[in-house]
């Protein structure tokens, strides 16, 4: 999941909590039920080179899952997000809020009221 | 009657009346010295080297040792006996069962769980070779001892005959026992003639050439590079 520690607020939307790559490659996964490596190349525009770790990265961190799929003689992954993208946000959000509870009690919620009013 | 505590007390009576003490404890400190840098360093021909240079200056600690003893007791020589069938054991039994830790640590399965014909195909250049696959999505192959491991992703990525020349090429090293780290060492430390690494896989590619097809080994290396 992921770390607080990879969060980096100044870069621009997925890429605050992912890598540019890990980035591309769930968002092919959270629009495509199921995508063979291939795919994922190819809807990415991301060489093999650099995609396969990026996906072994991702099934280990539990963002992604894999199956094997057996075609005759022929043997290939088929990858899926582990979560919906609402669901991902989700843990996200609530991951960084606990944080800054955890960090600046009161003030934090004060702030997430005052956020909740503005809106 | 043999008793441990008199034999080390001659041993250090002995030693610490010897002239030699100090360019023994030179030489120990060389050697841990010598076996941190052969632990530390990247390049393999200093990796190599270092760890002879570490064993020599060992070996003339000892011979110190041993001229510095008056005694009758041979605990040095017993030391060394022990130290060298020990290190002898070591050697001879890593290649065995270090395919045996990789496939635990890569957690691989056999190939038959997945497809057959790699195994077949194996059978036929070699009676003693398994085929094993591992679950990551990164294009790999490589032989131990006497397993072939290929990744997920090489088998997902090369078509049957690429699969071919790479499990010929895998097997080429099986057949010559010349991925076993230990051994590649000893032919250095025997001063027999040890190939560089890119001599070898171009060996293995022809092998592989012959046994499936020229272009077939190109074709895998092009969708590795």
């Amino acid at each position: 999941m992921v770390k607080l520690d990879r969060i980096n607020l100044s870069n621009e939307g997925l890429t605050k909590f992912f890598s540019p790559i890990e980035a591309q490659i769930m968002e092919v996964l959270w629009t495509n039920e199921e995508s063979a490596t291939p795919e994922i190349t190819a809807k990415t525009g991301i060489p093999l080179s650099s995609v396969a770790g990026t996906l072994d990265r991702l099934v280990k961190a539990g963002f992604a899952t894999r199956k094997v799929d057996k075609k005759g003689q022929r043997v290939r992954y088929l990858y899926s997000a582990a979560e919906s993208m609402d669901n991902t946000a989700n843990t996200i959000t609530k991951k960084v809020m606990d944080s800054l509870v955890d960090t600046f009690g009161k003030v934090a919620i004060e702030n997430f009221h005052t956020y909740q009013n503005k809106k | 009657m043999f008793s441990i505590t008199e034999e080390i007390e001659c041993y250090i009576a002995c030693i610490t009346d010897s002239s030699l003490l100090p360019l023994m404890g030179m030489n120990i400190f060389l050697a841990l010295l010598l076996f941190t840098v052969y632990l530390k360093a990247k390049s393999s021909v200093f990796r190599i080297f270092s760890f002879i240079a570490a064993q020599l200056s060992m070996v003339f600690a000892i011979g110190m040792v041993a001229s510095a003893m008056q005694c009758s007791q041979m605990l040095t020589i017993e030391i060394y006996t022990a130290y060298v069938l020990a290190s002898s054991a070591i050697i001879l039994l890593l290649p065995c069962v270090y395919y045996k830790a990789l496939i635990k640590r890569y957690r691989a399965r056999p190939i038959t769980e997945v497809m057959d014909w790699p195994q077949h195909f194996v059978n036929i250049l070699s009676k003693k070779a398994e085929v094993y696959y591992y679950d990551s999505a990164v294009p790999r192959a490589f032989a131990s001892g006497k397993a072939v491991f290929l990744s997920m992703g090489m088998l997902e990525l090369m078509d049957e005959s690429e699969l071919k020349a790479i499990l010929a090429h895998e097997v080429w090293h099986i057949r010559h026992n010349n991925k076993t780290p230990i051994l590649r060492q000893l032919s250095i430390m025997t001063f027999t003639r040890n190939r560089s690494e890119d001599e070898l896989e171009l060996l293995a590619d022809i092998f592989a050439g012959e046994v499936v097809s020229k272009d077939a080994v190109e074709s895998a290396r092009a969708k590795l590079n």
